[in-house]
């Protein structure tokens, strides 16, 4: 091959390359959940595949909240709401997308998540609130793989439990409108679910919106007058 | 994490009072008075620079983005270490009053240890890294402390009526190589500093933020206005250091808050 053709074939797989980067979609902006849920449910509508014992706790976390006791809640204490929880709420988030790093950052406390791009799963990682994240884009999709929960939270607001076993995938796909973004929550938590199980949320745009700043424990100290 | 990286500031305050070179020809007193009861929080040493191996700082003196971790820390944010601001004779009263409740060993609650945001400027104090991010229009600076956050608009006024917030509302624009931050619309329910100067909600706070050392470091010059406590503006001067080599941990000061109510019930005594 000479030399001239090399340098072709370079010029056009240089091209290609980056027409792909070119591609990836920029979700940088703020986004809502215009549709929380409180109790979340697999993508098929049916219930999480819970193990029996974990249904218990989520049996009991449900029925202690019927009677307005939250203290198995650290939410209300202004405990980080955890994940996917914290994606299933009516909150506005935004995301601060760069090439290495990617930023969540959630209005509800100014909670930041940094989610480190292709990079390898930590082995032995800290138990956290919010896990520690790594992502890769496969093709016109973000999917951010989350290990290092801490037990406390919750996956969702109605008290489902999960262990520090969690492995939470999230995938983020970009509507043609680019208005939307459609995620998919996949949990694998095998001491707390009887199979893998995955979960729909579609988020929207919200042009011209300027996160606030919101103080829990502010809140909390001089609570709104009824 | 955040406890680990708490026992090793211990650790390096520790290393600080036992460096005295560090605290000479400054006063260890408020005034210089030697009244041991005015006895001022001596300074932390602080974090070191980036490791040799670290990916080298980005040479653009217009892009601070990455991990920055200050240099030393001061408890009081005078214009020399060691000197008070220039508050009013009433508000330098207030800083005596805390400082003698310092070190008596019963401190006024200030807003960090109610899990608030630090306020500015002393939220630009910490010993704990930053990190800033770079998206068009805007700075944001994530604190690892208590997850505070910054968002500084670029080349936008204030709105006309800011609301009063921890951390106030920052627009910045450039000035050759210097990013110049303008803050205003902060509440008065933080301090300037860590011993406790008060500030009203006319505080007024001035960055410029410069790169220098080819990147390795940041400079800021902190202006700080305030015509209800200070009799006048005044300015210090601090160094970040580039630290590539430093990922900001999770930060959750709430797990600490015993005056959290439980079911609107406040259990801790």
């Amino acid at each position: 091959m000479s030399g001239a053709v090399r340098a072709l074939i370079a010029a056009a797989l240089a091209c290609a390359m980056g027409s792909a980067a070119a591609a990836t979609p920029d979700l940088t902006g703020v986004w809502i959940n215009d549709k929380p849920v409180d109790m979340l449910k697999a993508a098929d509508g049916g219930a999480p595949p819970l193990k029996p014992e974990a249904k218990a706790i989520y049996d009991q976390h449900r029925a202690t909240a019927a009677r307005g006791d939250r203290s198995f809640d650290g939410v209300p204490r202004c405990l980080p709401p955890g994940l996917p929880r914290l994606m299933l709420m009516k909150q506005p988030f935004e995301i601060l997308q760069r090439e290495k790093t990617v930023y969540f950052v959630y209005q509800i406390n100014r909670l930041p998540r940094r989610i480190y791009m292709n990079e390898s799963l930590p082995q032995d990682p800290d138990p956290l609130y919010l896990g520690y994240s790594v992502a890769h884009w496969d093709g016109n999709a973000l999917v951010i793989d989350t290990v290092g929960f801490n037990d406390s939270t919750l996956l969702d607001n109605a008290g489902l439990p999960h262990s520090d076993a969690l492995h939470l995938t999230e995938r983020y796909e970009l509507a043609p409108d680019g208005a939307h973004l459609r995620a998919h929550f996949t949990i694998d938590d095998p001491m707390t679910f009887t199979k893998t199980w995955t979960a729909r949320a579609e988020f929207v745009r919200k042009p011209g919106y300027e996160l606030r700043e919101d103080v829990c424990a502010a809140r909390l100290a001089t609570p709104a007058k009824p | 994490m955040a406890r680990i990286r708490s026992a090793v500031i211990l650790a390096i305050a520790g290393l600080a009072l036992a460096l005295p070179a560090l605290s000479q020809n400054r006063p260890k007193t408020l005034h210089d008075s030697g009244d041991p009861t005015l006895t001022l929080t001596p300074p932390l040493r602080g974090a070191a620079v980036a490791p040799p191996g670290s990916a080298a700082p980005n040479a653009d003196p217009h892009n601070f983005e990455g991990v920055w971790w200050l240099q030393g820390y001061e408890y009081m944010l005078g214009p020399e270490p060691g000197v008070p601001p220039p508050l009013k004779p009433e508000y330098m009263k207030v800083l005596e009053r805390r400082i003698r409740a310092k070190n008596a060993g019963t401190p006024e609650a200030d807003a960090s240890t109610q899990c608030f945001p630090h306020g500015m400027p002393r939220v630009m104090e910490s010993p704990y890294p930053i990190e800033i991010v770079q998206t068009p229009g805007r700075l944001t600076i994530l604190h690892e402390v208590a997850h505070n956050i910054r968002r500084i608009w670029l080349n936008r006024d204030h709105p006309k009526d800011v609301p009063l917030t921890f951390l106030g509302d920052s627009v910045g624009h450039w000035e050759g190589d210097t990013l110049v931050v303008d803050t205003v619309g902060l509440n008065d329910r933080t301090f300037i500093d860590d011993e406790g100067s008060s500030h009203s909600t006319q505080e007024h706070v001035i960055e410029r933020f410069k790169k220098t050392e080819g990147g390795a470091k940041l400079d800021l010059v902190i202006t700080v206005e305030d015509p209800v406590t200070l009799e006048h503006p005044y300015s210090y001067h601090r160094t970040y250091a580039w630290r590539p080599d430093v990922r900001p941990q999770e930060y959750i000061c709430e797990e600490n808050n015993r005056n959290a109510p439980v079911n609107g019930v406040t259990v801790a005594k």
